[in-house]
């Protein structure tokens, strides 16, 4: 069966933690979108590109053209100075391989284009813990890192600096990470897994 | 040092002195400094400025300070949370936070943070209501307050807002029972694992109405709704869900004498439960599915075959296939078929085994006798795609439309040979060429890519859409060009060029403070009304008059900064003879 989210990796739960239960489940973490951009140095007639595309909407208002790939799954966003922005790839090669399609594609409507500076900005994943969490504790261990807001969002919201990651908990222990790359979407997880076993909640089968 | 010589100038002393003015009336001596401006030492040509006291900051504060009593005042605050939103403001201030944000907001964030730190009742939508503003662009402010300034706001607890609430719904004697009874209800839903993640007025909305009913005052999902400000079906969810833990199997008396040890899993966690379960349930009876589908399959084959033999026949060597009998055919047909699939993916093998098995041993002969036939040497694998896809393709169908059809289109014919090795092959990427800006165009099918672009006719029917749909957006631009053409006529148009990135000047290097003041002052012409050239003069020579020296870089240094901070450009300009008595009252007699 076609797995349409590609898992980036497996995670194996860390043992050097107190777990009753000692199970060896690894961790899926699912990347489900890819934001990059790039530049192809040259003007852009976005009118030429908008009549002449099969899948593309122009937007005057907003000044730009936005273009859908069927192979890879990606939307970008075209500017009338040359940047784009693709999203919507499921991995970093699948975001490279869009946007050269994407530069080609608008190399054969007579631009002449340059495929520069392109760059993974940034990369979404999820993650579901076999266990639910403690969101008010898991705040009250984490502060200032961590801040909940149920009024505003149901998820605990935990921003790692250093690496620049974010990541919004649930209280049914799924976790969305938001990162520059796909390495350090992993290494935030890493982070964030020992935090959230402590405030584990223990379930009634 | 000689005489004339100013040695200390605005002496902060500690005592007071008085002066007689004018009109027999005394003022005490000395200047007002205030302790936010940053260190501005009054120089000694300022003194007379209106308003020193008065500084930027000072306004903004005050302006902060009244905002704060008027929503205050509008919330009920009390003059002790409305301090502590000054203090957060000031705090605030100093670190920049406010800038590009519409004061009104920090304002709003800054007495909710001293809501959410006192614990007092009230609510992020409360405030949005008297600002008018969505709660959510409040609440990004707010977050973004709570973390620079480090402020740890104790997370909302529902039970704060149940006395609030209960005043609101008119219970009349009874209000403190019915509190009571709501808190008891919702440190049970907490306790069930119902509140994280919910937005608590929701929880406290739910209890209220339970609790009411238990006292026998009939409050209607409506009221309560106006009241807590969630909307009719969360207040529902949440009755569900509490009706769901056993807690709700207990009567009123049960419930208040006893409480419950085992606490419930959240509501959540019960439903993936249940989700699971039906996908299960799903799987299941698709698997009983496949097996009818399987016999629908056949049924649907023979009536083709019926249908067929009431169509036109075909001549020539297709004719033969669709006579041919299928039990001789069939073991001759599936050897090979069997052994081709062994090489390929196990996709493929479990097609051909699905096509070999529903539709009739016909498909499987014909497509593999028409590849024969149609004599391209490709590899296996494309093959085997083919007749993938010639399977997948007419699936319903049965094969008689494959003789219908003639000579079936090959890949190459599609275009599509590229982009099947694609598929099975592997794509090498070379990350070098990409950065010299060259188009690196290994794995990208030019084919496939010419499928997204549209062909003439395509693009004129294309054109006249958008132009019709765009058509007010077009006027538009049209107008704007007729008023730019217009103004060029009269002379009046200003053309907007657009702002280029502001250059950052150079930082000055100079070895003396004279030598900086200078270079910046050329830099930056600051005021018309000094004469640059005396004040040159002036440093030149240094020895020549004492008194004029120490004035004059005394001079430049406030020309400097008032003019930097472009406070009061209409000025008298000083030259050198105005008289001292001139400059200023209120200054402490020198002896000179």
């Amino acid at each position: 069966m076609h797995e349409e989210k590609a898992p980036y990796g497996i995670l194996a739960a860390p043992h050097n933690f107190h777990m009753d239960s000692g199970n060896d489940d690894a961790l899926d973490i699912i990347i489900t979108n890819v934001v990059a951009t790039f530049k192809t140095r040259c003007h852009l007639n976005l009118r030429t590109i908008a009549l002449e595309g099969v899948n593309v909407i122009y937007k005057p208002e907003c000044g730009k053209v936005l273009m859908k790939l069927r192979k890879p799954k990606i939307t970008a966003s075209i500017w009338s100075s040359g940047k784009c922005i693709c999203t919507g790839a499921t991995s970093e090669d699948d975001a490279k391989r869009g946007a050269r399609r994407l530069a080609r594609c608008i190399q054969k409507l007579g631009f002449k284009v340059r495929f520069s500076a392109f760059k993974v900005v940034n990369v979404l994943a999820v993650c579901s813990m076999p266990f639910s969490v403690q969101l008010i504790d898991f705040t009250k261990n984490n502060r200032p890192i961590a801040s909940y807001e149920p009024e505003l969002h149901p998820a605990a919201t935990y921003r790692i600096k250093h690496i620049k990651a974010t990541i919004q908990v649930f209280s049914t222990g799924s976790i969305t990470v938001t990162g520059p790359n796909v390495q350090n979407v992993a290494t935030a997880v890493e982070e964030v897994y020992p935090l959230l076993f402590e405030c584990k909640k223990p379930l009634r089968k | 040092m000689g005489c004339g010589t100013v040695l200390e100038d605005n002496i902060i002393v500690s005592e007071v002195q008085f002066v007689e003015s004018g009109g027999g009336g005394s003022s005490a001596v000395g200047q007002f400094v205030s302790s936010e401006s940053e260190n501005r030492i009054p120089a000694f040509g300022e003194s007379h400025i209106a308003g020193i006291g008065r500084a930027s900051r000072a306004q903004t504060l005050q302006k902060a300070r009244l905002h704060i009593n008027t929503l205050g005042h509008q919330l009920k605050m009390n003059q002790h949370c409305l301090d502590t939103a000054f203090n957060f403001y000031r705090m605030a201030l100093t670190k920049h936070l406010t800038n590009g944000r519409k004061c009104g907001h920090v304002i709003a964030a800054c007495l909710y943070l001293v809501c959410r730190t006192e614990g007092t009742p009230h609510m992020l939508l409360d405030l949005s209501d008297l600002l008018q503003v969505n709660v959510y662009v409040l609440g990004k402010t707010f977050l973004v307050l709570a973390r620079e300034l480090c402020i740890n706001a104790p997370a909302i607890d529902p039970c704060l807002y149940i006395p609030r609430f209960a005043q609101l719904l008119e219970f009349g004697e009874k209000n403190h029972d019915v509190a009571m009874t709501a808190m008891r209800l919702v440190q049970r839903m907490k306790r069930d694992w119902m509140h994280t993640g919910r937005r608590p007025s929701g929880l406290c909305g739910a209890a209220l109405l339970v609790a009411a009913r238990m006292h026998d005052f009939c409050r209607t999902v409506k009221e309560i709704v106006s009241v807590v400000k969630v909307c009719e079906s969360t207040l529902r969810k949440r009755l569900n869900e509490f009706e769901n833990t056993p807690t709700s199997e207990l009567t009123i008396e049960e419930f208040m004498r006893v409480d419950l040890d085992q606490e419930c899993d959240p509501p959540c966690y019960t439903d993936g439960l249940k989700k699971k379960k039906i996908k299960q349930l799903e799987v299941e009876l698709k698997k009983k599915m496949d097996d009818v589908e399987d016999e629908i399959h056949d049924y649907e084959d023979e009536i083709d075959a019926e249908l067929e033999s009431v169509r036109p026949k075909l001549r020539g060597v297709y004719a033969a296939y669709t006579k041919q009998e299928e039990e001789d055919v069939k073991d001759d047909v599936l050897s090979p078929s069997s052994k081709v699939s062994d090489d390929g993916d196990e996709e493929a093998e479990e097609e051909l085994q699905a096509v070999a098995k529903h539709f009739g041993k016909e498909l499987g002969e014909l497509t593999l006798e028409a590849l024969l036939k149609l004599e391209k040497k490709r590899p296996e694998e494309e093959e085997e795609e083919e007749e993938e896809e010639e399977g997948g393709v007419p699936r319903r169908k049965g094969p008689t439309l494959e003789s219908i059809l003639g000579r079936m289109p090959t890949a190459s014919t599609l275009g599509l040979s590229e982009s099947i090795s694609n598929c099975i092959g592997h794509e090498k990427e070379n990350d070098g060429a990409a950065d010299s800006g060259e188009l690196d165009l290994s794995g990208i099918d030019d084919s496939e890519i010419e499928l997204y672009l549209l062909d003439d006719r395509e693009i004129r029917v294309k054109t006249a859409l958008w132009m019709a749909e765009n058509s007010d957006y077009l006027k538009e631009q049209r107008e704007k060009e007729v008023k730019i053409a217009k103004e060029k006529e009269l002379g009046i148009y200003k053309e907007k060029k657009p702002r280029g990135p502001s250059r950052k000047r150079a930082p000055i290097r100079a070895s003396t403070a004279d030598e900086a003041i200078g270079k910046m002052l050329e830099q930056k012409k600051i005021s018309s009304k000094i004469n640059y050239d005396v004040l040159k003069d002036l440093n030149i020579k240094p020895g020549a008059s004492p008194a004029r020296v120490v004035e004059s870089p005394k001079k430049e240094p406030s020309a400097a900064k008032l003019t930097g901070r472009n406070r009061h450009p209409a000025r008298a300009p000083l030259s050198l003879s105005t008289p001292l008595s001139t400059l200023g009252k209120r200054l402490p007699i020198n002896n000179i």
